[in-house]
């Protein structure tokens, strides 16, 4: 490889090796133990990896970072407050929850993208927006409107003593909810790494053997690299650090199918379309697209998608602070997006997911790191939320930047 | 436009309903209020009253009586040698044979028809014109009580509210990290000062001692009625009498309701109309308005836009409300007219901006913090006053002029995405300052924790220049207190930006916002257009949050700037500016329906659900759907 191509390769990926550096220097900062870190990174990657991945759709139909997912995370809400309002535990709740998310989510996902239709071009500022009247509406509707106008029968979730639904909502009571996902099959991490080596060989093969092409030594390539991945993970040291871990296989099982219904979508013919309104709207109208109406869809998918997300996450929390869970949601999720080196117009599962990996490991380490070298937790803390705004800002910064350059370039080509 | 605009059949025929009905409203309700001083209807209450305190002071009677019985039999049994247990049964047999008694004769129930209420009448007002005193002067001592500790108060609350918060940065994961709460700045506004200090004036003790005569009076009179009853009942009875009567802060509605719980009569339709003249006068003034708005509806509209027809609709509710539950209105028209001038020079910075074509200035927050380094600066070298305040202007102008034409650099590369960019530049630089104010070398120790690092959250102004503009020759008409300084102030940055405007360059600017090919093809430098609004933007921004602070009398750091961006955008779009174009006319129209609908809001919201934070979530939505509304109509072109 040459040095310019290295050189643009950085230019390109600024964020996530500045970010790299920081959490490398946070972690010989912070103290922690490997295993400690591993242990706290795995607990927060299962419960947030989903929400990251639900904005890939947006980004590819052109609609940059939707921050207005924390609509889905309401919408995620609401429907785990009936859920334990009706009393249905466990997995069965979990599921009715998922299943009652998907009309609410896919309600708010339309209204949002009639508004963003709206407003081409001022998605991002849009979504924020959205996001805090909806959080109005939520209030609203949490505080003023359950437990006076909708009844709400099960104590524990109301305020004693006056209307609303109670501060936090706790799931891990009888009836509850929490880790009902997480814990229906838990491996230890080296077991968990061959079984999800097996599984990914298995669909290796398949893609072999239903491919025209027959590439067998990309096949060998890879399969080998998998082998080898999965052998390093057996041995002591690495098992070491990774000895605290107790991975939550179906979550990571979602996780993962997510990844794949991803890659899939976008070979349909809806996830052609999808990318030819991302490129360009007039030319996908000229194509015969109807343009709106794919954005719409594109946001009710992304709407549902974090609903679920959201679901993880409160299931693992095993408790929800009621009117402020939501609130970040956004933030975080395209803040670590961004940090796997994905821009407002292009975003890959890979860049989601070692995004979502470094973001978490900074939120572990910053406060920690900021305490031992400062002396003061609260400058970590700080840090960390500077960090989320930073990241964006950066984003928005470099992706208007360059696009005014080629809109210069064109411009003087077309002199 | 069209001067005779085509007014529908069905706007006709809904005006004309909504006006019979303010009509048939208006005229009940006049009656109803009139009523209330009339003979018939002061009878009214006057009977339900008496009958109230009769039930109550019967009841005393029959105990008196029951009493005296019981003694009677205890006396007799123990005489007769009986042991306990006898003297408990022959106890309860004459309380029950008592009661009995009480209940045949009819001692404790007296129909009013029956006796001559004539003199218990007048006794009774007596009373309650002595106690009425009485109240009006313990709440005219209680607000001088209440405004001379305001500043202790002031202290206080400020080391609670920071303990809180630090308390709450503690909290990990769970809690939203950051604090992202939209509401924060308001909370502090709501603290009442402590009365468990209070004490009894010597002119509240003289009508209280007016008023235990006048008590007396009425007893003499009850007591005609009821010869069972002893001056100890009659004492005991005294609080339940009395708070039946009169309260504290009392109206007609919470006396008659009152009045008929207790007395348990049926005043009819009369009374009625009595208790809800008010409320339908009220609603009368109310539909007559909705009778104009249908007929007038269309252009109405198109003048105003739909979210401004709507929210002045809902601030002209909201005043109707207030006189239905009778707060005062003196009081809340000094407040909106304080959080004007607080709150318009903040509005009046995204002026420029929107003028010189950067679209709404959401990095407002850029701007607060360097006037909130001034101000921080005024007080680490002790000036106060107007020198202080001048002082922190001057630096807060400084310092904003600096980083104002940075930020228009930058926003000069990313013409058409300002306000996500913005924003978001607007919140990073936020947390970014916040790890500055705990590592800052400020030295006083007003502004320090006492204990660990860096600066409070809430920094006290009473030492500096804290309402330095509202009491500058503020004055007192209607009860209205008009912060004159303040408001002074206020027109003074509207008159000089509306100078600038009218100015070469301010036109200029203007123009280059409008139309930036047309300015570049004319000859102007649009680039350097857009960094003046900017900068101007961004120092309006840094004066604004000092009058804000001055005002309000705390500094407030950390995250309380990050939002004040927006709260300033729903002002001005409130006001009926677009995205693209505004005026100074919607700088004051919107901060003031704005901040009035705030005002009058949360009282009116804790009177009808008490302890309510509905007002609070209204603001929410309200402020953000206006911008919303705006975002939607300034979307689908393509600027730049």
């Amino acid at each position: 490889m040459d040095k310019s191509r290295i050189r643009e390769l950085a230019r390109n990926n600024i964020v996530t090796i500045m970010f790299v550096v920081l959490c490398a220097v946070c972690l010989i900062f912070s103290g922690y133990s490997p295993s400690y870190v591993a242990y706290e990174l795995f607990g927060r990657l299962s419960r947030n990896m989903f929400i990251v991945l639900s904005l890939i759709i947006p980004i590819v139909a052109g609609m940059g970072i939707n921050f207005a997912i924390t609509t889905g995370a309401m919408a995620a809400q609401i429907a785990c407050l009936l859920v334990l309002e009706w009393g249905v535990p466990g997995i069965a709740g979990f599921l009715v929850a998922a299943l009652l998310t998907v009309p609410l989510a896919s309600l708010f996902g339309w209204l949002i993208g009639k508004l963003y239709n709206k407003m081409k071009g001022q998605e991002m500022i849009g979504g924020l927006v959205i996001g805090y009247f909806a959080n109005g509406l939520y209030q609203l509707l949490f505080l003023f409107i359950f437990d006076n106008i909708i009844p709400i029968n099960n104590p524990n979730l109301t305020i004693t003593g006056s209307t609303g639904i109670a501060n936090t909502m706790d799931l891990s009571r009888e009836g509850g909810i929490a880790s009902s996902l997480d814990k229906l099959w838990r491996l230890p991490f080296s077991q968990a790494v061959l079984a999800f080596a097996a599984v990914i060989a298995v669909i290796l093969v398949i893609g072999y053997v239903k491919n025209h092409e027959k590439n067998s030594k990309r096949l060998g390539i890879q399969l080998g690299i998998l082998a080898v991945a999965a052998a390093v993970c057996q041995t002591p040291p690495v098992k070491e650090v990774f000895s605290m871990v107790n991975v939550p296989m179906i979550t990571f099982a979602c996780v993962a199918v997510l990844c794949i219904f991803n890659v899939v979508i976008m070979r349909t013919k809806l996830g052609q379309q999808f990318r030819a309104v991302g490129q360009s709207g007039t030319v996908a109208n000229a194509s015969g697209i109807n343009v709106n109406h794919v954005r719409i869809i594109a946001i009710v998918f992304s709407t549902v998608l974090a609903g679920w997300g959201q679901l993880i996450f409160v299931q693992n929390m095993g408790a929800f602070q009621t009117y402020g869970a939501h609130g970040q949601v956004g933030l975080y999720a395209g803040a670590a997006i961004l940090v796997g080196g994905a821009s407002v117009v292009r975003a890959t599962n890979t860049q989601a997911l070692v995004g979502c990996v470094l973001f978490h490991l900074m939120f572990i380490l910053a406060p920690a790191a900021g305490k031992n070298l400062f002396g003061d937790a609260a400058i970590g803390e700080y840090f960390r939320v500077f960090l989320c705004y930073g990241v964006i800002a950066v984003a928005l910064v470099m992706h208007a930047w360059s696009a005014g350059a080629k809109k210069k370039k064109r411009a003087k080509e077309e002199k | 436009m069209n001067k005779k605009q085509k007014i529908k059949r069905s706007q006709k025929i809904l005006c004309a309903v909504f006006l019979a009905a303010a009509v048939i409203c208006g005229g009940i309700g006049t009656y109803g209020v009139a009523a209330r001083s009339s003979e018939s209807g002061s009878e009214i209450l006057s009977d339900m009253r008496l009958q109230a305190i009769l039930d109550t002071a019967g009841t005393g009677a029959v105990d008196a009586y029951v009493e005296a019985a019981r003694a009677e039999a205890t006396a007799k049994a123990r005489e007769e040698g009986g042991g306990m247990e006898a003297i408990r049964e022959a106890t309860a047999a004459a309380e029950e044979e008592a009661r009995a008694l009480a209940e045949e004769e009819g001692i404790g129930s007296v129909d009013l028809s029956e006796i001559d209420t004539q003199p218990l009448a007048e006794a009774l007002n007596v009373y309650v014109a002595a106690q009425e005193a009485y109240y009006d002067e313990e709440a005219a001592a209680q607000e001088r009580y209440i405004e001379e500790h305001a500043d202790e108060l002031v202290t206080e609350s400020a080391e609670d509210l920071a303990a809180e918060s630090e308390a709450l940065s503690a909290e990990e994961d769970l809690a939203a990290d950051g604090g992202d709460d939209m509401g924060a700045d308001i909370v502090l506004e709501e603290e009442t000062v402590d009365l468990s200090g209070f004490e009894a004036t010597e002119e509240m003790l003289a009508l209280q001692a007016e008023a235990d005569t006048a008590y007396d009076g009425l007893c003499d009179e009850i007591k005609k009625i009821f010869p069972a009853l002893t001056d100890e009942i009659m004492e005991t009875l005294k609080t339940t009498i009395s708070e039946l009567v009169v309260q504290q802060g009392d109206t007609f509605e919470t006396q008659y309701d009152r009045a008929i719980a207790q007395s348990g009569m049926n005043p009819g339709l009369q009374g009625m109309i009595m208790r809800h003249g008010k409320t339908l006068a009220a609603s009368a003034v109310g539909l007559v308005i909705l009778a104009v708005v249908a007929l007038f509806y269309t252009p109405l509209v198109k003048k105003l836009g739909f979210p401004r027809l709507l929210i002045g609709l809902f601030y002209i509710l909201l005043c109707l409300l207030a006189v239905i539950y009778n707060l005062s209105l003196p009081g809340q028209i000094s407040n909106t007219l304080i959080r004007l001038g607080m709150n318009g020079v903040l509005v009046l910075a995204m002026l420029p901006g929107i003028q010189c074509g950067i679209s709404l200035n959401l990095g407002l927050p850029i701007g607060i913090i360097g006037g909130l380094l001034g101000g921080l600066l005024c007080i680490e070298f002790g000036f106060s006053g107007w020198f202080g305040f001048a002082f922190a202007i001057v630096v807060g102008l400084a310092i904003s002029a600096v980083t104002g034409c940075l930020y228009g650099m930058l926003l000069n590369r990313l013409k058409g995405s300002e306000m996500s960019v913005t924003t978001y530049v607007g919140f990073s630089i936020v947390s970014l300052m916040c790890i500055a104010w705990l590592v800052l070398p400020f030295q006083s120790s007003i502004m320090k924790w006492p204990l660990g690092n860096g600066l409070r959250t809430t920094i006290g102004l009473q030492t500096t220049y804290r309402h330095l503009l509202n009491d500058f020759l503020s004055f007192e008409v209607f009860g209205v207190t008009v912060p004159t300084g303040l408001l002074l102030f206020f027109g003074l940055c509207c008159f000089l930006v509306w100078l600038f405007m009218r100015s070469r360059t301010g036109i200029a600017m203007s123009a280059a916002g409008a139309n930036p090919r047309f300015a570049e093809a004319t000859g102007l430098n649009v680039d350097k257009m857009r960094i003046i609004g900017t900068m101007l933007s961004t120092m309006l921004g840094a004066v604004g949050i000092i009058v804000y602070a001055q005002s309000f009398g705390f500094i407030q750091l950390y995250q309380a700037p990050r939002t004040m961006g927006f709260v300033a955008a729903s002002a001005i779009l409130l006001g009926g500016a677009t995205t693209a174009r505004a005026r100074i006319s919607h700088v004051i129209i919107g901060t003031f329906l704005f901040q009035g609908v705030l005002t009058l809001g949360m009282p009116v919201a804790n009177a009808i659900v008490p302890q309510s934070t509905i007002s609070e979530v209204l603001r929410i939505i309200i402020s953000q759907g206006i911008i919303l509304y705006a975002l939607t109509k300034s979307g689908g072109e393509n600027r730049g």
